[in-house]
This record gives C-alpha cells, structure tokens and sequence, in this order.
C-alpha cells in the first residue's frame, strides 16, 4: 500500500482511540449529560430508598467480582447494572447516558491495550502461536511502544480487559445519582472514616457537575474568541479538548475562591465541633436494604463457586 | 448587654504590612440593627470577619486587640461554641450551601452540634417557618433560584439559634423579588436578633436599621444614627457609597425630610426636579433576534425577539427564571444539546443562525456573570491579544495597547489577570471579548456584587463603547444602573417579553414583573 496512505489510516487510527470517546462526549452525552449522572435527584425507587452504606458495599461486591472473574461475568453485571438506570428519575435518558459512558470505556480502554500488548502475553492468554494481524503500523510507531501490527487478539483482549471496568464506574454512578452527599457522609462515618475525609468527597460530589458547567461555559467562549478558527472543521474535537486543558486554570481558582466560603460556612455551624454527628432521620435499615443484602450474599457466593470453577481471573479467559 | 465589643483591634493579613482594618472602640448592643458599609477593599468583610471568628480561626494573620461577642472573647473561643452566638449568611449561597437537599441544609448546623433529632426537627421546622422555605424542604438546592438559595443560606444560620446574625450583602445575587424576601426576613428578625448587614445598597436597607458604620480604608469612618444620615450625604458620597438620590436632592436644597414622596413635592414646588439621563436617540437596527427554547419535556422556556440598535446600550430585565439567561445563550447557540430551539439571529443583514460559535463570535462578544472563566492567558496583554491572533488581525501589538488603554490596563499588562482585583478582572474580560473587532458586546449581570464605585466605571465603560459604534446587551437586576445608562429595557416573564421601551415608559409598569423603578425615577415621576 502506498506508504502516505499508510501512515495517514495509522495516524487516524492512532487518534480514534482518543477522539471517538471525546466526541461522543461532545456529541452525544454532552456536558449537560455529565451533569444529569454526576449529581442527585429525588426519586422513589429501590435506589434512592436503600441505605448508603449498603450501596457503598454493593459498590465494594462489584468491584470484586469484577476484578476476580471472568470478563463475561462483569460484562453481564454492566448490562444488568445498566438496565436498572430505567429505574432511576428521568431513567431513559440516564440509560442512554450510562450507554454512551460504557462504549466510550470499552473505545478508551481496548484501544489502550490492544496496539501495546505484547504478543506473548496475547499468545498466553489465547492459548495460540500465530496472531491475527489487522493493521502493520509503519515502523516509527514502535517508538511510541506500539507492536508492529494491531492484531484481532489485541482488539479482544483489550474489550475483555475494559469490561473490569464498566460495571464498577456504572454502580458508582448510581450511588452518586441516588445518594445526598450528606447520606454518603454519614454512611462513611458509621464505617468510622474521619468526618474531615468525608466531608472532603461530599463538596467533591457537590462540585463535579458545576466544574462540568464552568469548563463547558470557557471553553465556548474561548471560540468565540477565535479558538481554531482557522483550523478545518475536522480537528474541532481536538481544539474543544484543548481549550478544555486551557480551562483548567481559571475553573481550578474559580472554585478555590468558593471553596473558602464552603469552609467558612462549615465551620461557623460547628463543623468539627465533635468526631460524630448526629443525624436529624437516622438511617436505618430497611425491606430494600435486606434485599440488597441477600442479592449481594449470593452474587459472593456464586463469584466463589465461579473463581473454584476455574471462571476466575487467570489468563486465559476462554 | 453588649453584643460587640471591640478594643484596639488591629488586624494584618499574611504578606501585608498594612493592617486592613483598625478600630480602636466598637460597642454594638444587644438587639440593634447596624448596617456596616462602604466601598470594595475597604475592610467592611475583615472587620465583621473578626466578629464571627474567621479571623483569627479560619484567616490567618496579625491581630491585635480584643473582641467580644457577648462576653466570649473571640480569639480564645472556639467556631464550634461562637456558631450559637455570631451566625454569618455570606455574599454567595451558591459556595455556602453544600448540601444537595434544603432540609439537610438547614440541618446541618445542628446535626454538627450532636443535637437530640427531636431537638434537630424543632430547630429546622423553625428555621424554615422564618425564613418561608417549608414549602421548598423537599427541593435540590441546586433546582432554586438565587433568592431561594439565600433563603435555605439564612435558615442554615439561624437553625445554630445564633444571638446575633451577621449578613454579608446578602442580596448582592440575586434578583429584586428574592431581594424583597430577604428583607422581609430582616424586618422579622429586627425583633428578635442583634443584625448586622453589609451591604452597598443603602436605599434598600435604610428602613431595616437603626445605625449605619462607614468603613473606609480599614477605619471606622462614620459611625451615626440611621435617621442623621441625611445630613452627612457629603461624607458618603465622598466615600464613593451610592446614597439614596432624594437624600441628596434634599441635602442639595436644603428640604429637611426624608420621605420620597415628600420630598418630590417640594422639589415641584421649587421647580427642582431632576432631569432625566441622556439616552442615544432611535437608531438603525444591528441585529434582530428571535429564541424559542422548549425542554426535553415540551415545557417553553423561551419564546422571544429583540431588536438590537447601532450603538445602543439594550437592557433585558425580569425575575430569575425569566428566560433572560436561556434567551442569551439561544442568541450564543451555547444551549444545552438536549434542548429543542428555534433561532433566528441576523446581523447586519446577515443571517448568523446556523453559523457555528467560533463564526459568530466574529461578530458578538460574551462576557458572562463567572467572568473569570474567560481568563485563560498568564498575563493581562495575552489575554486581550488572545483573539486578535487566533483571528490573525493585522497590526495586532497596535490594537491590543489602544483595547488596553481604553480600559485602562496598560499599567497591568505583565500581571496575571487571575490576580488582579476583582473590577480589574472584569475589565480586563470586557477589553479580552471586544478584541477581534465585534460589533455586538453581551454582559450577564456585570453589577453583580460590584459596589457603587465599580458600577459607575462599568457604566462609563459602556457608554464609550457605545461612542465607539459598539451595541450593547446587559442582563441585569439593577434599575439604577439601567435608568441611568440603558437606551432601551426589555423585560421578560415567563419567557415572554411583555414590556419594551425608554426606561421612563418601562419603570412605569415594570413593578408588577418584579422590576423594581430606582428611586431616581421614581423622584422624577412620582410613585404613582
């Protein structure tokens, strides 16, 4: 093949992994999307209604039999933990969300392992000698740690590799979405996590979705401004990301002024005035959280029976 | 009972030599209400910042003296024990409530205290009785407007049961109906709390409080009676605080009262009346816009067209929740991606609709309420270079020093715009927008907790602007600001527009969509 062909399908190829998530981000989700799955909303289904503390195990249970099992065991969790978004306020829309989310993690993820793996641990973990080559990279790829080709075997293994993570970053959304800050302070106190920590992660949770706002507010002025006005219509994406990066700053010391006043607003209503708090409807454990208690019990249970089975996370995964 | 007591206070931040406030004696007692004012970065937040106990405990720096709040000495205190005598509602609600539900808002104070829950409940029931935010309880807070939002803020404070309540210009962000609440709050609160209010608007909070303290250059300037305010118009001015207009023209003729209207009769009668500010007169039409938003669930948020004129200053006024922020965004194309719009924005003849933002931005200019989101750059010349070289303008050392000048930067042009003040800041936004040569020029609410003396530069800034061939958009709450520098008003409710005109004709009917006439206008006109 011609070599300028060549390299231009590779650098295309080499950006894919990079550009497709973020414009499906831009296109797709958008920043107004980010914010609908980063903060809470009130609601009545089983979600909202269990103890914080239980979905923070529920959290902990998928985490570990994602990580333990086979990829197609956390791959069905994704596609049930997905299904349950129906349920959730506005569940539609949050189910295309949570969908999009999880392709831009599987692009994100195959695509940072599929073209670096090495070819003996894909020839372990496929229990073959010849790989399926897809694509030869010209050879100065190499400088960058790429193997010489992209290989069928490295598309799979790098999919089978993101499906550790879909379902852990959908179950922790739900607890973002389902929860009050202020509930998964508490829940984390009970555990005996020190109030200032915990305190800590609920602004962080009360700030995601406006540090998506304010990003989304400067980087459409800085085009407006000219950003990549000049530039073909093709590479927007990429001057969106820059001005992304650009946005950083005045977004980081927007929010550092506020966060003097969250502080001060802490602690003159006696913020740390005691190691505990108490709590004006305190938690208690319900019909729900039973339920989600026996649910998790027998996912442990079946997650051992799999690991003796031998479906557990050894290489190779077929 | 004392509340305050404050002797030989002398309070240096870190890094500073000069101490920004002194005072030598200060007594508040037990149950007055004092507004302390002045200008920006005269020491007014330093100094009710020793009182609640955030200098020294939160801020850091050198204190001298002592200060007392009900006998506790503040620096010997611990917050936790302070909270249930000084409570402070800050300029901000949207930094200072934190939590997502207004009831654990409101119960968050308490809950810190390790109260019984019965006990929590009563306090919060409480809370939210006074302040008229029961029927919200159950709302995110992110879901309120900016009145809302102070309200739940003043309920979070007043649940800790505090014996004296501090206000940090409390109604600075928010629109004059949540502005209203707050004060109807105030006016119930007289009675039972020590207040202090900070606060630039004299006008509004005159009828709330029997003392008024100047702060000016980190010292007590003034420090009278609410009613002899009157006769030192002159310090204040002096000082840059915006008075309310028919004091002056009582001072100016001598008219010894205080009522408005009292005063107008006898500014008829001496044929002294006020003349109304200049407006540019009608002129060819820039721009013509029409928006029409409608959410994902088919609710119209929007549905609107305004006519912009050739070297006018527009105003777009009306209640939070008008439409005047989605209207703005509509005419940008920065909205939301899941909202359904039909815009129509043509310029100069020239029809920008579809044109993608960084093609409209060649012709207008944004400069939003978070200016400090535009400032990207490390130094104040690259910042209003920035779009001159994206855009590749000719001559562009040239035009970046004469944008600088006009906006008086050029002593600024190596520091960051970051650490600039916050006037400074905003200017440096305004000169960094117009830069590539825009002929539109958008501001969402540019007076937003700028003092009296930063509104007039910004209203002067606009006017040259104006000279300069520039239109001009501004979204903002301050009728003052408008009946003295707008050409035009337009006020929305309900996403509609229902009124536009002169600002004369406008404030005529503006009250009942929540735009409150400014007392220049109403000394011109009368109140009825």
């Amino acid at each position: 093949m011609n070599w300028l062909i060549v390299n231009v399908i590779s650098w295309l190829l080499f950006f894919f992994g990079a550009a497709f998530p973020i414009l499906i981000v831009l296109r797709v989700i958008g920043l107004t999307g980010f914010m609908r799955i980063t903060r809470f909303e009130s609601f009545h289904t089983f979600y909202y209604r269990m103890n914080p503390s239980i979905k923070i195990m529920l959290g902990l249970v998928v985490t570990i039999v994602a990580a333990v099992t086979i990829w197609w065991i956390g791959a069905i969790m994704t596609a049930v933990i997905l299904l349950t978004y129906f349920t959730l306020k506005d569940g539609k829309r949050k189910f295309i969300t949570g969908f999009f989310l999880t392709m831009i993690t599987i692009i994100g993820t195959t695509w940072a392992f599929a073209p670096y793996t090495p070819y003996t641990i894909l020839q372990q973990a496929f229990h073959v000698t010849a790989l399926t080559g897809i694509w030869a990279w010209p050879s100065y790829f190499t400088v960058m740690g790429y193997q010489p080709e992209l290989t069928m075997q490295g598309l799979i293994y790098g999919f089978q590799i993101s499906m550790r993570f879909t379902a852990v970053s959908l179950i922790s959304l739900v607890l973002v979405m389902t929860s009050t800050p202020s509930q998964v302070l508490r829940a984390l106190n009970k555990v005996g996590i020190p109030i200032s920590i915990t305190f800590s992660l609920v602004v962080a949770m009360r700030t995601i979705p406006r540090i998506f706002e304010y990003i989304d507010t400067s980087v459409k002025i800085q085009f407006m401004r000219g950003l990549g006005s000049t530039a073909p219509k093709i590479f927007r994406p990429f001057y969106m990301l820059k001005g992304a990066i650009y946005a950083i700053v005045p977004v980081i010391v927007f929010l550092v002024r506020g966060a003097k006043d969250t502080a001060i607003s802490a602690d003159t209503r006696a913020f740390r005035a005691y190691p505990k708090r108490t709590n004006m409807y305190p938690i208690t454990i319900g019909s729900v959280d039973k339920s989600a208690l026996a649910v998790m019990t027998l996912v442990m249970l079946i997650t051992i029976v799999a690991v003796i089975m031998g479906l557990g996370r050894a290489i190779p995964y077929s | 009972m004392k509340a305050v007591e404050i002797h030989n206070l002398k309070f240096s931040y870190l890094g500073n030599e000069e101490p920004s406030i002194e005072v030598e004696n200060l007594t508040i007692e037990d149950g007055e209400t004092v507004l302390i004012t002045g200008r920006s970065g005269g020491g007014k937040s330093t100094l009710v910042n020793c009182i609640t106990g955030i200098i020294p405990h939160i801020t850091h720096g050198e204190l001298e003296g002592s200060v007392k709040v009900y006998g506790n000495d503040v620096a010997e205190t611990s917050l936790a024990k302070l909270s249930s005598e000084v409570g402070i509602v800050l300029q901000n609600p949207e930094t200072q409530v934190m939590n997502y539900g207004v009831e654990e808002e409101v119960a968050f104070g308490p809950e810190n205290l390790c109260l019984a829950p019965e006990e929590i409940v009563s306090r919060v029931d409480e809370s939210m009785k006074t302040t008229g935010i029961s029927e919200i309880k159950d709302r995110e807070t992110y879901t309120l407007s900016g009145g809302e939002m102070q309200r739940v803020a003043i309920a979070g404070v007043l649940s800790m049961r505090p014996k004296l309540l501090i206000l940090d210009e409390p109604t600075s962000n928010i629109d004059p109906e949540g502005t209203a609440r707050v004060f109807d709050i105030l006016e119930q609160l007289k009675e039972e709390k020590t207040l202090i209010v900070v606060e630039h608007k004299v006008e509004r909070v005159l009828p709330f409080v029997n003392r008024i303290i100047v702060v000016n250059d980190g010292k007590i300037f003034l420090d009278i009676s609410s009613h002899d305010l009157i006769h030192h118009i002159d310090e204040m001015q002096e000082v840059g605080i915006e008075v309310p207009i028919h004091f002056i023209y009582a001072r100016k003729y001598g008219i010894d009262l205080e009522d408005l209207e009292s005063i107008r009769e006898k500014l008829l009668e001496i044929k002294a009346i006020p003349t109304a500010p200049s407006r540019s007169p009608e002129s060819n039409t820039l721009m013509k816009t029409s928006v029409r938003v409608t959410a994902p669930n088919g609710t119209e948020l929007v549905k609107a067209s305004i006519d912009l004129q050739e070297s006018h200053i527009l105003a777009l006024m009306g209640r939070n929740g008008a439409g005047k922020s989605t209207f703005l965004k509509g005419i940008m194309g920065f909205l939301e991606i899941d909202l359904k719009s039909e815009i129509n924005v043509v310029l100069a003849g020239k029809d920008i609709s579809k044109e993608h933002i960084m093609d409209r931005g060649r012709e207008i200019a944004f400069v939003p309420q978070n200016f400090d989101l535009t400032l990207i750059n490390k130094s104040v010349e690259t910042e209003v270079a920035y779009s001159i070289k994206k855009r590749k303008i000719s001559e562009y050392k040239k035009r970046v020093d004469e944008i600088m000048e006009l906006f008086s930067l050029l002593d600024y042009r190596y520091r960051d715009p970051l650490g600039l003040s916050l006037g400074q800041r905003r200017r440096v936004a305004m000169a960094s927008a117009i830069a590539s040569g825009v002929k539109v020029l958008m501001l969402d609410e540019p007076t937003s907790g700028q003092d009296y003396f930063h509104k007039e530069i910004l209203g002067k800034e606009l006017k040259r602007l104006k000279d300069l061939g520039y239109s001009i958009l501004i979204v903002t709450h301050d009728s003052r600001f408008v009946y003295k520098y707008a050409d035009r008003v337009v006020v929305f409710d309900h996403g509609e527009k229902v009124l536009e005109g002169v600002p004369e004709k406008v404030f005529r009917e503006s009250g009942k969509f929540s735009v409150i006439p400014p007392s220049d206008f109403l000394l011109r006109e009368g109140l009825k």
